[in-house]
C-alpha cells in the first residue's frame, strides 16, 4: 500500500483544494475526486509525471442531480486509479483528454452518445454506438429514461 | 501505387471479411488506406441498463452472455466485482478452478483466432488443423461444466462446479495432445512462406503508439510491451502460479499469430500446475442477496487483453451502475493506426489481428437493427416467439 499512498499524497500535493476526496480501498485500487476545473491539469500531471500511461476506460454515471465522469488510469497495468468528477446534468461540458491520451477518443465518443456529455476539443463526437435514427437528446443511461421510455420514445421513429 | 484522388469504400456491416456486423469506411488513394473511420454499435443490446435492472445473480447469466467467445472472463470479472463490494473471497480451490477454466478458455479462443486469421490469408488447411484440435479443449468444457460455450463456472462467492479426481488424467491427456500440436503450429507459423509473406511487416503498430492508443492483451505484448493484468494486477490464483508473459517486437500480424501461440503453450503450463497444486476444500461460500453501497473496479486478462468492469451498489439487491469496457473496444483506436498506409488487400488479416469481438464491445442499444429496420421485443413477445 506504500506506492498507493505516495500516489495519493503527490497528487493531493499538486491539486491542492482541489482534491475532494480520497479512497484507498484496497492493494491496487485508488479513488479520486476532483474538481472539474482541475481534470485536464490533474490527467496531465497523473500521465506525465506519475507514469499512469494507460486509459482503461471512461465511466459515466447518472447520479440523478449530476452525471459522474469517472476515468479509469493504470500504472504499469498495474495500480488503478479511478479519478472522479462531476458535471451538472443541465449543461455537461468538459474539456476533452484526447491531447494528453490520443487512446480517449472512442471512450469520450461512448459517454457522449449515452449520457450526453460534451467533450470541449474532441475532434468528432458523431454517434459511435447508438443508431443513426435514435432521436436527438435522448440519452438511454441517464435515469430518468426509463426502459417503456425508451421503447415509447424508438417506436415513435419506427416507420 | 497511389493515384492521387481519394475514393471512399465503406466496409461492412455486412461483409464478408468480417464474421459480426461492424462498420468501418476506409478512405483508399489507389491500393493504400489513407483514412479509416469505424462506425461500431451493430451489435448493441443495451446490456449495461439491463443490469441495473436485474438481481445480481440473474446478472451472473448476463454476463456470461455478453461475449460468445470470452464468456468465462466477464463472469469472472464479474463476480470479482460483487465479492468486493460484499467483503467476501471466493475458497482457494475455486479461484484454482477459475485458473484453470480462464485458460481452457484462453487456449481455444486463440486456438479459434489463429484459425481465422490462417483462413483470412487462404490458408484454409491451417484453419481446419487448427479448429479440430481445438476441438479438443471444447469437449473438455463439456466434460467439466456440461457446455461447450457457456460454461456457468462461477458464481458470486466461488463456482459451482467442482473438478473432481477422476477427469484430472482427463484434462492432462488433453494437455499433452495439444502441447504437442501447438508446437507444430508454432513451427509452421515461423517458417511456412505463405505466412511469412502475408504477415510479416503487415500492420506496423510501434511500440509508443501502442502505449499512447491504450491498446491491450497480445495486440500490446507483440508490440514489446510487457504488460499482462494476470501478473500486474493478480486476481484468483495467479499470483501463486508461475508463468511467464509472452511479448514480441516485432510489431506485425506475424508476431500478433507468434504471440498467442506462445500464449497457448504457457496456457498449458498453468493447467498443468494448477491441477498438481489444487487445494482441497469448498468450492463456493453462500452470500446474501443485497450489496452494501459502495463501488468496486474489477480487472481480468481476457484472451483479449485487459478487460475492466464498474461497478456502483446501492444497498439493494439491484447495481446502480455497472460498466463493462471489453479489450476490443479498447483495440479500435490501435487497429486504426495498423491499418494506415495498409493495402486494401491486407485489410481483412490486419483487422482480425486485433482479434477482434464485436459483440464483446457493443452492448448498449435498446434496439436490434438489420438492413435499417428497427423493433423492440418485450420480454412477453419474446417468449410467446421462442414458443411459437
Amino acid at each position: 500500500m506504500e506506492k498507493e499512498n505516495e500516489i495519493a499524497e503527490k497528487l493531493k500535493k499538486h491539486l491542492k483544494n482541489n482534491v475532494f476526496e480520497v479512497k484507498i480501498p484496497r492493494e491496487r485500487r485508488i479513488f479520486v475526486k476532483i474538481g472539474k476545473t482541475a481534470l485536464k491539469d490533474a490527467v496531465k500531471y497523473l500521465v506525465h509525471e506519475l507514469g499512469f500511461t494507460h486509459l482503461s476506460t471512461i465511466t459515466g454515471a447518472d447520479t440523478s442531480e449530476e452525471i459522474e465522469l469517472i476515468y479509469h488510469l493504470a500504472y504499469k497495468g498495474s495500480i488503478e486509479l479511478s479519478l472522479k468528477t462531476t458535471v451538472p446534468k443541465e449543461k455537461p461540458v468538459v474539456p476533452t483528454i484526447t491531447d494528453i491520451i490520443p487512446g480517449a477518443v472512442l471512450y469520450e465518443r461512448e459517454v457522449h452518445d449515452l449520457l450526453g456529455v460534451a467533450f470541449e476539443g474532441h475532434p468528432d463526437l458523431s454517434p459511435l454506438v447508438l443508431p443513426e435514427e435514435w432521436p436527438e437528446r435522448v440519452y438511454p443511461l441517464r435515469k430518468e429514461y426509463t426502459l417503456e421510455k425508451l421503447r415509447k420514445l424508438t417506436e415513435s421513429t419506427e416507420s | 501505387m497511389r493515384y492521387g484522388s481519394i475514393i471512399k469504400v465503406p466496409f461492412g456491416p455486412q461483409h464478408p471479411a468480417l464474421k459480426e456486423p461492424e462498420n468501418f469506411m476506409f478512405e483508399i488513394d489507389g491500393e493504400i488506406v489513407v483514412g479509416v473511420h469505424p462506425r461500431i454499435g451493430y451489435n448493441h443490446r443495451g446490456i449495461e441498463k439491463a443490469f441495473e435492472r436485474r438481481t445480481y445473480l440473474q446478472n451472473i447469466y448476463l454476463a456470461e452472455r455478453i461475449c460468445g467467445i470470452c464468456s468465462d472472463a466477464h463472469t469472472t470479472c464479474y463476480t470479482q466485482a460483487i465479492e468486493n463490494l460484499l467483503g467476501v473471497e471466493a475458497p482457494p480451490r475455486a479461484r484454482y478452478i477459475r485458473v484453470i477454466i480462464a485458460e481452457l478458455e484462453r487456449i481455444h479462443s486463440h486456438g479459434l483466432w489463429v484459425g481465422i486469421a490462417a483462413h483470412e490469408i487462404g490458408f484454409d488447411t491451417l484453419f481446419m488443423y487448427v479448429w479440430r484440435d481445438r476441438e479438443v479443449v471444447m469437449d473438455l468444457f463439456e466434460t467439466l461444466s456440461g457446455n461447450r460455450v457457456h460454461y456457468a463456472m462461477n458464481t458470486i462467492g466461488g463456482v459451482r462446479r467442482d473438478i473432481p479426481a477422476d477427469t484430472v488424467p482427463k484434462i492432462k491427456h488433453g494437455m499433452d495432445f495439444l502441447e504437442k500440436r501447438l508446437k507444430y503450429y508454432l513451427n509452421v507459423v515461423q517458417n511456412e512462406q505463405t505466412i511469412l509473406k502475408r504477415t510479416s511487416g503487415v500492420g506496423i503498430l510501434k511500440p509508443k503508439d501502442a502505449v499512447e492508443l491504450c491498446a491491450v492483451g497480445p495486440t500490446l505484448r507483440a508490440s514489446g510491451v510487457k504488460n499482462d493484468v494476470r501478473v500486474d494486477d493478480p486476481y484468483a490464483a495467479y499470483d501463486e502460479i508461475p508463468f511467464n508473459v509472452v511479448t514480441h517486437d516485432g510489431c506485425d500480424v506475424l508476431s500478433r499469430i507468434i504471440v498467442r501461440c506462445e500464449e497457448m503453450l504457457e496456457s498449458i503450463n498453468i493447467i498443468r500446475y494448477a491441477l498438481d497444486n489444487m487445494p482441497e476444500g469448498m468450492i463456493r461460500v453462500r452470500v446474501p442477496m443485497a450489496v452494501p453501497p459502495g463501488e468496486t473496479v474489477s480487472r481480468v486478462e481476457a484472451p483479449r487483453g485487459e478487460l475492466i468492469h464498474y461497478a456502483k451498489s446501492n444497498g439493494t439487491t439491484k447495481p446502480e451502475r455497472y460498466k463493462v469496457r471489453s479489450p476490443t473496444l479498447g483495440n479500435i483506436p490501435a487497429l486504426c493506426k495498423m491499418l494506415m498506409g495498409a493495402h486494401v488487400a491486407d485489410i481483412p488479416i490486419v483487422l482480425a489481428g486485433i482479434d477482434p469481438c464485436f459483440a464483446c464491445m457493443d452492448r448498449m442499444t435498446f434496439i436490434d437493427d438489420k438492413t435499417n429496420k428497427k423493433w423492440v421485443w418485450t420480454m412477453q413477445q419474446l417468449r410467446r416467439k421462442t414458443r411459437k
